[in-house]
């Protein structure tokens, strides 16, 4: 078989899921099945049983409280996201990489829940997510329990969700006054695998940089933060020379890559450079991407 | 036949929209996996994990309890029921074996078959091939045909004592006279041109019933060549041709891979005798990029080119090394096609070329679209670009003056070979005109200091067609080819509908369509009401032996075969009408659906009328007519051909010569070597066209196959041997989002040679592979580095911007 001999179940709520997950041993999250029905074709994944949660309206929800915080369903499609006036007014840099991301018949199924979850080193949300601040709230055996994006992501293919846990919502926190936020990136062909992937976000007081995130993707460990260069970057006027800052502290980070079929590793770390530092000048010039 | 033939041309040269399409658009169509069959049985091939090994054992054991197992063929069995798969080359590597499933106790690329099992479902034999255990014992392989040549290298055929599948020398005019006498000679090291493929929307698909009673075997699938495929498998199976009947329905797509098909569908044959059921083997995409048949790959050494001050180049001289993979199958014919354009677009006069064909231990390759000119072509092309740029000479001018000129047509190329026709400075010129050259001229000056640099290229490339077959003998004088047939039948229904079937398989190409248009005109019917076969058929009488559609020839030969066929059919029309209505055949013509009598209407018989005569009351008729007239047209084109001199390597190798000038605008990107096309524009000249909505689109489709070749599709490997690209996660097909809007413009010149003056063009020459390979070398500059290899992706651009191939390009003089 294509497939081999595994149980499919569609539980009817959240509560549902996290019991199956939580009592059938070798049970995983079916999202949008962009990734893992395609892991499970080539036999990299064996799972005894998949919880099929991509229906369950209580994760594909989108809303935005008073303060701006925006609360996306761990189960919303990138379709969904894009077409969202809501995500766009509030966090419009996830509305855009959920409208760019690969192709339509991908966007109709994959979700952002999918995505982080999986954390593929290429994946687009990521390193944005951690850019964000955004907190992962998630639902397993021992009750709810929320995550910081700098925790969530615990290395390549792997999170900090345990055994048992179902990630149920993303909250992006609303960006201070100020703050501004580019992502750029470097992918084989139109709509095809990241080579290289840099989120920048800057929190602007008065002209001075006060807080910086930077992330990258596509390297070992994804997504990454750029804690020198943030440091680099945080004093300086946001008209300032950020650019030549960044370059001077991303030689000092220690960036692993590996090559593919489609570049070498050497080329994956100097391109996320060049990624970062477009990723300035777009900040500089005030471009949003 | 000249196209006086033709009584009218009122559909022969329109756009009219294809016949085919409606079916396809409805998923009316008929698809290898779509044919129902009863009791059918799927076929799984377990493959080889390992580029090199000898299999030490065979379990297949725990397949016997599984539900749904219905039996398995082991390479034990292949060995005593097949001979070997015939072998083009001469000694000594013809003692290659080569079998529908690993010979002589070793695998030799990643994805080889070693078993077939059978299910009662496909999952059913998944399953069950999951569960046989080979046991290998890995070998050291060689991946890269420079290493295969060395004398310690791995052998991938044992009894051949080299990894050479052949050896010659092509050496034409007086190269090395011309290269000491030249005012300027040009030297490269290395080029190499990578492997890829044509990437069909259908996989192979055979099924194969045997019928037991009558001793046949009945396949369909997608078969382009299906005569040979005949011949390859009964000769394998000990079997007599003609009871094997090969049928293809609808069929997404060849390009020439699909030639390949004769290895698993003799195993899906055997297993269907052996089992007593019919079998179905449906290839996945994988299985289709480890072995559904890669294009050549071919290095480039020594490279040197002679060129007089005045900018006019006397020729070339190179050593090739083309890696044709685990097993030879059509090789070593790569050898010999790719002097079929031995000038290439030029007017070269020298040409010394040491060509071998070398194993690897890497899937096995076929002919793919532009099958080996293509890679000559672009050697040619690029060394023109490097001269140009070298020597200080304005590419544009420098291709003009070097072109064979239209006077010049029939021009005799150094080997002999004569092109029919073609305008290539009118080409070219309408080519800049698409990109808008001086605009594009100013947008690249303006780029400077922008991070962005643009380049123009030139991709000059010729499409010959229609093969002489006698070729072959050039590589293996005992072959027993020449010339070449195509066939077509044309008949008259009991009710006087008129249906054609052609010896030619279409798998895109419209030949439905141009079928029709050219049958109607010659009936006086309009193409709709030409019912044409849809597929090919072997038991229908239509087909030759070198039936099929490959090497750009449909629009000569089977379109030449289809209006013989309807040539005869007319006679008998006249001369049944002539009989009926007072008149002789002479004076009858068809129009309308009626036979009538010239220049009086009124004496007139509908085709109903003919037929039912012919059909059913045949004591109508005078008995001379009626034991003439069958109301069927059955005729073969012979194209006009002569054996080659052997020992000159001199002939006409091709018929027609289409050529296509492409001419492209890119940008690249400073800091990351990324390319985007800002003007795409491609002429085409394919003599008189029969239908120029359908060439257009097969412009379409090679110019996207090419542009894709040249910037993503790589089937690399890895030191291992592994296939890195084996899923179009990993191989890169561009999309409608990495191209640019496409211009088209077209020439005519219409072929001396050919029926109706067309020419086959389904193929294109590859022009893209040269344009931007140009356009590349163009906005890098003359600092940076030489473009020598076919495929750029952003990595090796950003290479070239840092330099760095320098002292492997020399300009001696
Ligand atoms: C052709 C193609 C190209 C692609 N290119 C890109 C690209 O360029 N960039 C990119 O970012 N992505 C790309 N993808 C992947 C796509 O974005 C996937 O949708 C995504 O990675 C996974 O999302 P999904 O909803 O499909 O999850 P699934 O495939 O269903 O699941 C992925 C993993 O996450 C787990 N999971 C899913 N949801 C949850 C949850 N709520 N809680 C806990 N675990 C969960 C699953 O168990 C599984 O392990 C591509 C996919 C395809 C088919």
């Amino acid at each position: 078989m294509i497939l081999p001999p595994l149980r499919y179940l569609r539980p009817g709520s959240v509560g549902d899921a996290v019991h199956w997950l939580t009592h059938i041993d070798g049970a995983i999250v079916l999202a949008g099945g962009q990734t893992l029905v395609n892991a499970l074709k080539l036999d990299l994944v064996a799972p005894t049983a998949l919880v099929d949660i991509h229906r369950l309206d209580e994760l594909r929800s989108i809303a935005v409280s008073p303060d701006r915080t925006l609360t996306i369903g761990a189960a919303t499609t990138y379709a969904a996201l894009a077409a969202s006036t809501d995500v766009r007014l509030t966090a419009p840099s996830v509305a855009s990489m959920a409208a760019g991301l690969v192709d339509r018949q991908v966007r109709n199924r994959g979700t952002i829940g999918g995505n982080v979850c999986l954390n593929d080193p290429t994946n687009n949300f990521p390193p944005l997510l951690v850019a964000l601040g955004a907190r992962f709230t998630v639902l397993g055996p021992e009750g709810t329990r929320t995550i910081d994006a700098d925790d969530f992501f615990v290395g390549t293919m792997t999170t900090a969700l345990g055994n048992g846990e179902l990630l149920v919502s993303i909250e992006i926190p609303p960006l201070p006054r100020g703050a501004r936020l580019v992502h750029r990136h470097l992918q084989v062909g139109a709509d095809s695998w990241a080579m290289a992937r840099a989120v920048v976000r800057i929190d602007d007081d008065n002209g001075v940089v006060v807080a910086s995130r930077v992330v990258v993707g596509a390297v070992l460990g994804s997504p990454q933060r750029l804690r020198l260069v943030e440091r680099a970057l945080v004093g300086l006027p946001t008209g300032g020379d950020l650019d030549g800052a960044a370059a001077e502290a991303f030689d000092r980070e220690s960036i692993e890559t590996v090559g593919d079929v489609h570049c070498s590793a050497d080329y994956r770390r100097q391109m996320s450079k060049v990624q970062l530092r477009r990723a300035l000048r777009d900040l500089a010039k005030g471009t949003p991407s | 036949m000249t196209m006086q033939d033709t009584a009218t041309s009122t559909w022969t040269g329109k756009t009219v929209p294809r016949k085919e399409d409606d079916r396809l658009l409805k998923a009316q169509g008929e698809f290898g996996d779509d044919t129902p069959i009863a009791h059918l049985g799927h076929v799984v091939f377990v493959r080889s994990p390992y580029a090199h090994a000898r299999i030490l054992d065979i379990d297949v054991s725990a397949a016997e309890s599984l539900p749904g197992y219905l039996g398995c063929l082991l390479p034990d069995e292949v060995d005593v029921l097949t001979d070997g798969f015939m072998e083009l080359q001469p000694a000594p590597a013809d003692a290659e074996v080569d079998k529908c499933l690993a010979a002589g106790g070793k695998v030799r690329f990643v994805g080889e078959p070693v078993v077939a099992v059978a299910g009662t479902s496909r999952q059913a034999a998944r399953d069950v091939a999951a569960t046989v255990v080979v046991d290998y014992e890995p070998l050291p392989h060689v991946v890269d045909a420079r290493r295969a040549v060395e004398p310690e290298a791995p052998q991938v055929h044992d009894e051949i004592g080299s990894n050479v599948a052949w050896d010659g020398v092509y050496d034409w005019g007086d190269i090395d006279a011309a290269l000491k006498s030249a005012d300027h000679v040009i030297e490269v090291d290395e080029l190499h041109f990578h492997r890829f493929s044509s990437t069909p929307l259908e996989c192979s698909v055979v099924t194969v019933s045997y019928d037991a009673g009558i001793d046949t075997f009945n396949l369909i699938g997608g078969c382009a060549m299906p005569q040979i495929t005949t011949l390859m498998m009964a000769a394998a199976m000990r079997h007599p041709a003609e009871k094997i009947r090969i049928v293809s329905k609808d069929f997404g797509g060849s390009f020439g891979v699909k030639i390949g098909m004769y290895v698993p569908a003799t195993a899906v044959a055997l297993l269907s005798r052996k089992l007593g059921r019919p079998m179905r083997w449906t290839e996945t995409r994988t299985e289709h990029h480890w072995m559904g048949g890669h294009g050549n790959e071919r290095w480039f050494h020594n490279v040197k080119m002679a060129v007089t001050s005045e900018g006019r180049v006397l020729g070339l001289s190179y050593d090739a090394l083309d890696d044709v993979g685990a097993y030879t199958r059509y090789e070593p014919l790569g050898a010999v096609i790719w002097t079929q354009v031995a000038n290439a677009c030029y007017q070269l006069q020298h040409l010394k070329v040491h060509y071998r064909s070398i194993y690897t231990n890497k899937g096995p390759v076929h002919p793919n679209r532009g099958y080996s000119r293509l890679q000559h072509m672009w050697l040619v092309e690029r060394m023109m670009d490097i001269a140009a740029h070298r020597l200080g000479f304005d590419p544009v001018q420098f291709r003009l003056q070097n072109y064979v000129q239209p006077e010049q047509y029939p021009y005799e190329t150094v080997n002999g070979c004569v092109y029919d026709s073609g305008n290539l400075p009118l080409s070219l010129e309408k080519a800049l005109d698409l990109i808008e050259y001086d605009d594009a001229r100013r947008l690249q000056r303006e780029s400077a200091g922008t991070g962005k640099r643009i380049g123009i290229g030139i991709g000059s490339t010729l499409d010959s067609g229609t093969n002489n077959f006698g070729q072959a003998r050039l590589i293996n004088q005992f072959l027993p080819f020449s010339g070449n047939t195509e066939g077509g039948l044309v008949r008259m229904g009991v009710d006087g509908s008129v249906y054609t079937v052609t010896g030619g398989v279409a798998f895109g190409q419209g030949h439905e369509t141009t079928v029709a248009q050219v049958v109607a005109d010659m009936l006086g019917l309009t193409p709709d009401e030409i019912i044409t076969h849809r597929g090919s058929d072997s038991a229908l009488s239509a087909q030759t032996g070198f039936s099929g559609s490959y090497a750009s020839q449909f629009a000569v030969t089977g379109i030449g075969a289809i209006l013989n066929a309807t040539r005869k059919l007319v006679r008998e029309i006249q001369l049944v009408a002539a009989s009926i209505l007072g008149a002789t055949p002479e004076e009858i013509v068809l129009e309308g659906g009626h036979a009538l009598v010239l220049g009086d209407p009124e004496r007139a018989l509908p085709f109903a009328a003919v037929a039912g005569i012919v059909h059913f009351s045949p004591a109508d008729l005078p008995a001379e007519v009626a034991d003439e007239v069958g109301l069927v047209g059955r005729a073969v084109y012979r194209a006009p051909f002569e054996i080659p001199d052997l020992e000159r390597k001199r002939g006409n190798l091709t018929l027609t010569y289409a050529s296509q000038i492409h001419a492209c605008v890119l940008e690249i990107d400073e800091e990351t070597g990324e390319v985007k096309i800002l003007r795409y524009g491609m002429v085409d000249d394919c003599g008189t066209p029969i239908n120029p909505m359908i060439i257009q689109g097969q412009v379409h489709g090679a110019t996207v196959h090419g542009i894709s070749a040249a910037l993503f599709e790589h089937f690399a490997y890895d030191d291992d041997g592994q296939l890195l690209a084996a899923n179009f996660y990993d191989y890169h097909a561009a999309t409608a989002l990495d191209l640019p809007s496409l211009r088209y413009d077209s020439v005519v010149s219409p072929s001396p040679f050919t029926p109706i003056g067309a020419k086959g063009m389904g193929e294109g020459g590859g022009a893209p592979l040269h344009a931007i390979a140009a356009a590349i070398q163009d906005a890098v500059g003359g600092d940076g580095g030489v473009v020598l290899e076919s495929f750029n992706p952003p990595e090796r651009i950003l290479g070239l911007l840092n330099g760095g191939t320098e002292s492997t390009v020399r300009v001696l003089r």
